[in-house]
């Protein structure tokens, strides 16, 4: 669902601490027809230009919150993601991007389900790591986005 | 008095997703261009805040729904079981979860709720009592692949069917008959009539095919394998397709998982419906008039009409997600295809309007 659509194509932004470039973000939106518990949210297969950014190095900020990282969302049991907001997904990497345009590919997991499953146990123990289909929701394909880096704000 | 429409605004969810409607902006297309009042609403996507919505918005969907005379049928509801991460929701808070479903439908003026198939019957009955209490009516969904009476039906090992109880039904009448509950029923998705894939899902599905052909061989070999056996047939002749396993289920769909007719026996038990579809189109010879050829409409609510069924059939538009991994110019439109689909259903409950 969503595919071509789930990352703000103007959204592509560098990340700055003291100045210095320390990774990028971009928006994202829900990749189902439904909002769902924070605490569910389960990272990002993400790969920029050929190199993967594991789920250690990404933080997620919504609801005018700081940028909170996958062990902090796990706690949120009671926050909710509405389906209507756009949240920004933080990857840390030294130096950002470089200008000009970047390939994104990536897939969202949120450990929605519809009742209990055979895999229920399984997914307690060893949550799904992003980027297999397993709890990517509504749209199991690894989806792919050109998106140019925006400017410094 | 006859069959009624309505609409779930689930059909809107692209049109929400791109903010160009909002749920006061479906209301009133339901009011003024389907003439009709009937409203379904997914809960997480509706409900600002869910599950803390505001009193102000309960106010204000109040105030709209009263605003164009409308009537708040049925609240979709979930149950996601992994919320709390570290351990797997228990059946009792399962029922919380029902429960407090219940009462955000009655603070919104909704008759019934919808639980999902797979949630366990034990959880449906912990929360009865509170249904009755809010006087709003719990109907499990029969959702494909289930079929309303399981008949000689074989259920695959494999698949969404594996996960499902083929009972479902006959267990809700059940409960509903030791009990004494008229709180409890069920919520017939249109989807169990479905007898083939519909074009909008098989052209999905071959774009993102690494080998198109291995769909036109699911299509037109489907039928003569059972679904735990067709993936195995599949890969022999194509090793290396990656068609994951929903869309293979999808692909070798080749008869409806419910008779029509068994909707004769479960009409005293329905809360409402769900129109489920995927892409309308007019039918040949006939101007101005719809059908989504993979669904049968004609023959359910022909027995439904012959049998006095005077619900709901609540529009729920599902076509649009096949048609959005291309540009925007490829998007569906769904306040026209939901538009289609009343042209339908008032043509086919017999409807004077």
């Amino acid at each position: 669902m969503f595919d071509n659509f789930l990352i703000r194509n103007d959204s592509l932004e560098n990340v700055y601490k003291d100045d210095k470039a320390i990774g990028f973000k971009f928006a994202a939106r829900i990749a189902d027809y439904r909002g769902c518990f924070l605490s569910l949210h389960n990272g990002y297969y993400i790969e920029c230009d050929g190199v993967e950014y594991p789920r250690d190095l990404q933080k997620f900020e919504v609801n005018g919150k700081e940028p909170r990282d996958f062990e902090e969302i796990k706690k949120c049991v009671w926050e909710h993601w509405n389906y209507d907001d756009e949240g920004y997904v933080y990857v840390e990497k030294e130096g950002g991007l470089t200008p000009g345009l970047h390939t994104i590919k990536f897939q969202q997991s949120i450990l929605a389900t519809y009742g209990y499953m055979p895999w229920d146990a399984e997914w307690l123990k060893n949550p799904p790591v992003p980027g297999h289909g397993a709890g990517s929701g509504k749209t199991a394909n690894i989806c792919s986005f050109d998106l140019e880096l925006q400017e410094r704000r | 008095m006859s069959i009624k429409r309505g609409v779930s605004l689930y059909s809107y969810q692209q049109a929400q997703f791109f903010k160009q409607m909002n749920w006061k902006d479906m209301i009133k297309e339901v009011h003024e261009n389907l003439k009709t009042d009937g409203i379904e609403i997914i809960d997480e996507a509706i409900i600002r805040d869910y599950p803390f919505p505001s009193e102000q918005f309960i106010f204000d969907w109040n105030n709209e729904m009263a605003r164009y005379n409308m009537n708040a049928v049925t609240m979709d509801v979930y149950l996601d079981v992994h919320q709390f991460r570290d351990h797997i929701m228990t059946h009792r808070e399962a029922a919380e979860r029902l429960k407090n479903d219940i009462k955000i439908a009655a603070k919104l003026g909704f008759k019934n709720v919808r639980p999902l198939c797979l949630v366990p019957i034990e959880v449906i009955e912990m929360a009865l009592e509170t249904a009755e209490k809010y006087d709003v009516r719990i109907g499990k969904e029969i959702h494909a692949p289930l079929p309303i009476k399981p008949g000689t039906r074989v259920q695959p090992k494999t698949g969404m069917a594996a996960a499902l109880d083929f009972r479902m039904s006959e267990q809700i009448i059940e409960l509903a008959e030791r009990t004494g509950s008229k709180h409890i029923g069920l919520v017939p998705d249109f989807g169990i009539f479905q007898h083939s894939p519909s074009q909008v899902s098989i052209d999905y599905a071959k774009r993102k095919a690494n080998i198109p052909e291995a769909i036109d061989f699911l299509l037109e070999n489907s039928k003569n394998y059972s679904l735990d056996d067709i993936g195995t047939v599949l890969s022999e002749k194509y090793p290396t397709h990656k068609i994951d396993p929903g869309t293979i289920e999808r692909m070798s769909l080749h008869e409806s998982s419910a008779n029509p007719e068994d909707i004769i026996d479960i009409i005293p038990y329905i809360v409402s419906i769900h129109g489920k579809f995927y892409n309308m189109t007019e039918i040949p010879g006939k101007p101005g008039c719809y059908e989504d050829l993979a669904i049968d409409y004609e023959t359910p609510i022909k027995y439904l009409k012959e049998k006095g069924f005077k619900g709901y059939i609540n529009s729920e538009y599902e076509g649009q997600r096949d048609q959005q991994d291309r540009g925007i110019e490829f998007l569906a439109n769904e306040v026209e295809q939901v538009r289609l689909h009343q042209e339908m259903l008032s043509r086919l409950i017999g409807e004077k309007i």
